[in-house]
C-alpha cells in the first residue's frame, strides 16, 4: 500500500517545484501505469517511493509518503530496498558485476544474506524472468533487452513487495521493449506485485495497467481507468502521447458520431468500430509525393566489412532525391547505422561507390562531406560541449569555413527558428531535454546540409517533443532537403515520411513507398493500419495508415 | 581497445586460482625490479612467453606488446639523447651546453635503455596475462580477501568496468563532432587542444551523468546498509593450490636471497661490465625461472587431478 498526502517538492536550487501537492494512494497488486509530458515531475515522484528524495536528492519537501506503514522521510533508501524495487531508464548504469549472478546476488549480499539464501534467491529470479540460458553469458555481450531483465531479477531478488519502473524500456529496440514490458505484466498478474510504471507509449501498455495516472506540472492532472482518463477531453491539451486509434474515436466524437466505448487494443477497435466502417465512404487518399527530385545520395554496389571481418553490409544500390522523406528502418544489427554512416563519410565503402552531390565519399573528408550531408545522433548531450548555445552553432560553421558576418547572420535566423532566442547566451547542457535536442538540431542544420541524417532521434522522446521534432523535419523536407530518418517508430514513419527502406542481414529487402511498405505487413504496420484491414470486405481501403487518413473516410 | 578486455576463455590458466595468479605476477614483477642483469631479465621475459601461450591470448599480448614497443623504443632514444655518462661514445655534438656538458651519444647509455626495455617488457607482460585471465570480480574478491577496504576496491572495480561503456561512448562522441566538420589534426596545438575539447566535454560530462546514476542504483539495492556485507562467491582453495602458493612465496624468497648473495648484479656505467657467468650461475638462474613458471605450470597438475 502506497499513500502520498500532500506532496510537494524543490530541488535545491531549482526555481519551480517538482511535485505541487501530490495526492495518490495505489494499493496492493495495482499496475499503475504514470504518464505526462517532461517535467512533469513523473521521476521525481517515483524518487520518493523509495526514499531517492529525500535522501539521496536534497530539496525541500512537504507533505507524508508512507510505504507499506512506512514514512519514507524517516527511512533510507537502503532500509526500503527489501520493500520498493526501483529500475531506472539504462540498464548499462545499473550493472555493478560483470556477470550475471554476482549482479543478483548484489542486494541480497547488501544486506548480509547468508549464502545458501542468496543461492536459492538467484534460482528463483532467473526462473521469473526466464533468463536462465543467460547465467553464465558475460554481461557486457548481451542486448539491451537482456542486460535489462538481468537488472529486474537482481531488483526481484529483495522480494520487494511494490516494483517502481521509471522508463525501462526508453534505451531498448522494440524486441527488447516488448520483452520487458511482457515480463512487468507476468510479475504483476502472477506474483502479484504492485507495479509502477512510467512509459510514453501508451499503445504498448495501456490495455494492461488498471490506472493511468497523468501528470502534469508537477500535479496529477488525470487518474483513473485507462478507458476513463483516455476518453478525458484534457489529455489532448496536456499532450500526452494517445494511441492512433484513441486519437481515431476522438475525432470521430467530434466529427458528430456517437461512440460510447473507447476500443484500447486493434482487437476491441475491430468490434467497436465495425459498424462504423460499414458505412465508410470510398475515398481517395492524397497520395504521397512521386519521387521524381534531383538525386543527391547515389550508392552504387556498395559493400562494406568492418576490421573484424564482419560483413555489415552486402551490394546496396539506392538513390536518395532533393525533397524526400525516407525511413530506414530494420532490425537491431541489420546495418542500419553502417549505411547512413557512408552517406557522409565517417565509413568508406570497402566495395562500390557513394557519391554524394557529385563528390565520391572516397575522396573527400567528412568536413568536406559535412556542408551537404548533416548527421544528428540519438543523444543530444553527445554534441554539446560549448559554453553557450551561440557557440554551439558557431562551431559547426566555423568548423565548416564560414566567415564571420555570414555566421552571425545564420546563429540569428536559426535560434529564431527553433526557438532558441531566450537561451542564446546559456549553458547549452544545462537545458532541458527538449531544448538540448533543438540546439543539437539547429547546430546541424546551420550549415544548411541538402541532406539531413537523423540517428534514432526519437527513441524514448515523449510525445509532445517527437511531434516538435517532426514538424521542424517536415519544414526542412519541404524546402528541397532531404531527410533520412533511422528509426523503429513505426507509428511516425506512417505519419511523416515518404518512403521506408527496409534492411535484414546488411541488404536492402524492400525499398518502395511507405504506404506499399507498411500496409498489411503484420505487426510491423501502424495501429490504424492492422485495424482497418479486418474492414476491407466493406470495401475500405487497405492501405491507410494513420488516424488522420482513415477519419476522413467515416465524417 | 575493445580486445583488451577479459574474455572466459576456460583455459587452465583462466580457472587458476587468483591469488596464484596474483603472486606470479608479483614475483615477475619483484624479479625485474631487484635484477638488472640483461640476461636475467631477457630470461624474465621469455619465462611469460608459455603462459601467455598456455592462455591462448596471443592476439591480444601481441596489441599490447606492439603499443610497448614504441614505449621501449622511445625509452632507448631519450636514454642516448640525455644521459652523457659511458666510454665508448658513438656520436659527439660539436657544441657544449651549459651544466649537461657535451651532448654524446654513448654505447652505454644505448645498451641501458635496451635492459630498461627489456624490464618494462617482461612487468608489462606477467600484468597481460593477469588483465586478459582473470575475471574482474575474482580479481576484486581476492583484494577484498586480502583485507582491502571493500568501498576502495568497488570503486576500482567499477571504473574497470565502464572502461568498455566509455571507449563506446567515445567513438560515438567523436562521430557526432567530426560529422559536425570537426578535423582534429588540422590546426596549431592551441587549436588542436581547443578541437579536443568538444570530444572531452561531452564524454566527462556524459560519465558524471552515468556515476550518479549508478550510485542511484546502488542505492536502491540496498548498498551500505550498515551491516557487514556477505559474499556469494568464494574462492576455493584447493591442496594444489596451497602447494602452489607456498612454492610461489619459496620462489621470491630464493630470488631475494640471490640477489642478495650478488647474483643478477650488472654495471652498465661507465663502461660496460663483460657477460661472463659461470656454470654456478647459469644453474641457479635456470632454477629460478623453472621455479617462476612451475608457478603457474602447477595449474596443469591440478586439472588433471580435477578429472579423478
Amino acid at each position: 500500500m502506497i499513500r502520498i498526502e500532500n506532496l510537494t517538492f524543490r530541488y535545491t536550487g531549482a526555481e519551480k517545484p517538482a511535485l505541487r501537492d501530490v495526492n495518490l494512494e495505489v494499493g496492493d497488486g495495482e499496475f499503475v501505469l504514470i504518464t505526462g509530458p517532461s517535467g512533469g515531475g513523473k521521476s521525481s515522484l517515483c524518487r520518493c517511493l523509495n526514499g531517492l528524495i529525500p535522501h539521496f536528492y536534497g530539496g525541500k519537501i512537504g507533505g507524508r509518503v508512507e510505504v507499506q506503514g512506512l514514512n519514507v522521510m524517516r527511512h533510507s533508501t537502503k532500509e526500503l530496498a527489501t520493500r520498493v524495487g526501483m529500475i531506472f531508464q539504462d540498464p548499462e548504469n545499473q550493472l555493478v558485476a560483470m556477470d550475471v549472478e554476482r549482479q543478483i546476488a548484489f542486494g541480497l549480499e547488501n544486506i548480509a544474506s547468508p549464502r545458501d539464501l542468496i543461492a536459492r534467491r538467484i534460482e528463483e529470479s532467473l526462473d521469473t524472468l526466464g533468463i536462465a540460458d543467460l547465467r553464465r553469458r558475460p554481461v557486457q555481450e548481451l542486448s539491451g533487452g537482456e542486460k535489462q531483465k538481468i537488472v529486474i531479477a537482481s531488483v526481484l531478488a529483495l522480494h520487494p513487495d511494490i516494483l517502481v519502473l521509471d522508463e525501462p524500456t526508453s534505451e531498448l529496440d522494440p524486441k527488447g521493449a516488448e520483452e520487458v514490458l511482457g515480463t512487468i505484466e507476468r510479475l504483476n498478474d502472477e506474483l502479484g506485485i504492485t507495479v509502477i510504471l512510467i512509459e510514453h507509449r501508451l499503445d504498448r501498455v495501456v490495455h494492461l495497467v488498471d490506472r493511468l495516472v497523468i501528470l502534469h506540472e508537477g500535479r496529477v492532472a488525470v487518474d483513473g481507468t485507462p478507458r476513463q482518463v483516455l476518453a478525458d477531453e484534457k489529455i489532448t491539451r496536456i499532450g500526452v502521447g494517445i494511441p492512433p486509434i484513441i486519437r481515431l474515436v476522438q475525432g470521430m466524437r467530434s466529427g458528430g458520431i456517437n461512440m460510447d466505448k473507447t476500443p484500447l487494443t486493434v482487437k476491441e477497435g475491430r468490434s467497436m468500430l465495425e459498424s462504423v466502417f460499414q458505412n465508410a465512404k470510398r475515398a481517395t487518399l492524397r497520395e504521397t509525393k512521386t519521387l521524381n527530385g534531383n538525386p543527391i545520395m547515389n550508392m552504387d554496389r556498395l559493400w562494406y566489412a568492418y576490421a573484424n571481418g564482419v560483413t555489415a553490409l552486402k551490394n546496396i544500390s539506392l538513390t536518395i532525391r532533393e525533397g524526400e522523406f525516407v525511413a530506414v528502418m530494420g532490425r537491431n544489427a541489420s546495418g542500419k547505422t553502417t549505411l547512413v554512416k557512408h552517406i557522409n563519410g565517417l565509413l568508406k565503402p570497402t566495395k562500390g561507390t557513394v557519391n554524394v552531390a557529385g563528390i565520391d565519399t572516397r575522396e573527400a573528408t567528412i568536413a568536406e562531406l559535412a556542408r551537404e550531408v548533416g548527421f544528428v545522433f540519438q543523444n543530444p548531450n553527445d554534441h554539446l560541449f560549448a559554453d553557450t548555445v551561440e557557440e554551439e552553432i558557431a562551431f559547426t560553421l566555423k568548423n565548416l569555413g564560414f566567415k564571420g558576418a555570414e555566421i552571425a547572420l545564420r546563429i540569428d535566423e536559426i535560434l529564431e527558428r527553433f526557438n532558441l532566442v531566450p537561451h542564446r547566451h546559456q549553458y547549452p547542457r544545462a537545458l532541458s531535454g527538449g531544448e538540448k535536442q533543438r540546439v543539437a538540431l539547429a547546430s546541424v542544420i546551420a550549415a544548411r546540409p541538402r541532406i539531413l541524417i537523423l540517428d534514432e532521434p526519437t527513441r524514448g522522446m515523449e510525445y509532445k517533443l517527437k511531434n516538435e521534432l517532426m514538424g521542424f523535419l517536415d519544414e526542412y523536407r519541404n524546402q528541397g532537403n532531404a531527410v533520412v530518418l533511422v528509426t523503429h517508430d513505426v507509428e511516425t514513419v506512417a505519419e511523416h515520411a515518404d518512403r521506408v527502406i527496409l534492411l535484414s542481414e546488411g541488404k536492402v529487402v524492400v525499398d518502395n513507398i511507405k504506404r506499399e511498405v507498411l500496409s498489411k505487413a503484420l505487426l510491423f504496420s501502424p495501429q490504424i493500419n492492422r485495424l482497418v484491414q479486418a474492414f476491407e470486405k466493406y470495401g475500405v481501403r487497405g492501405d491507410i495508415l494513420t488516424a488522420d487518413e482513415a477519419l476522413e473516410i467515416v465524417t | 581497445m575493445l580486445a583488451f578486455r577479459y574474455r572466459d576463455k576456460g583455459t587452465v590458466i583462466h580457472k587458476l586460482n587468483p591469488f596464484c595468479k596474483l603472486l606470479w605476477v608479483v614475483s615477475v614483477l619483484v624479479f625485474a625490479l631487484i635484477f638488472d642483469h640483461p640476461v636475467y631479465l631477457l630470461l624474465l621475459f621469455l619465462s611469460t612467453m608459455p603462459v601467455i601461450i598456455a592462455a591462448t591470448v596471443r592476439n591480444e599480448w601481441l596489441s599490447v606488446m606492439k603499443l610497448t614497443l614504441y614505449l621501449c623504443i622511445a625509452i632507448v632514444i631519450i636514454n642516448m639523447m640525455l644521459s652523457y655518462h659511458g666510454s665508448h661514445v658513438l656520436l659527439e655534438a660539436p657544441f657544449r651546453i651549459p651544466v649537461m656538458g657535451t651532448p654524446t651519444v654513448t654505447l652505454e647509455a644505448m645498451v641501458f635503455g635496451l635492459a630498461m626495455s627489456l624490464r618494462l617488457l617482461a612487468i608489462i607482460s606477467a600484468f597481460a596475462v593477469l588483465t586478459f585471465t582473470i575475471h574482474p570480480d575474482d580479481l576484486m574478491l581476492s583484494m577484498i580477501k586480502m583485507k582491502l577496504p571493500y568501498k576502495s576496491v568497488l570503486v576500482t572495480s567499477l571504473s574497470t568496468r565502464f572502461i568498455p561503456t566509455l571507449v563506446d561512448d567515445l567513438e560515438c562522441i567523436s562521430d557526432v563532432q567530426r560529422s559536425r566538420g570537426l578535423e582534429l589534426d588540422k590546426g596549431k596545438l592551441p587549436q588542436r587542444i581547443k578541437s579536443r575539447m568538444s570530444i572531452m566535454i561531452p564524454l566527462l560530462c556524459n560519465a558524471l551523468d552515468r556515476a550518479v546514476q549508478v550510485s542511484e542504483a546502488m542505492e536502491s539495492l540496498a548498498f551500505g546498509s550498515g551491516t557487514k556485507r556477505t559474499f556469494y562467491k568464494e574462492i576455493r582453495m584447493s591442496r594444489v593450490d596451497v602447494v602452489t602458493l607456498t612454492l610461489g612465496f619459496f620462489t621470491i624468497g630464493f630470488g631475494i636471497f640471490m640477489c642478495l648473495s650478488g647474483f643478477g648484479d650488472y654495471q652498465y656505467y661507465p663502461t660496460l661490465e663483460v657477460i661472463s657467468m659461470g656454470g654456478l650461475e647459469w644453474s641457479v638462474l635456470s632454477l629460478l625461472i623453472c621455479l617462476l613458471l612451475s608457478v603457474v605450470m602447477l595449474a596443469f597438475v591440478k586439472r588433471s587431478s580435477d578429472l579423478d
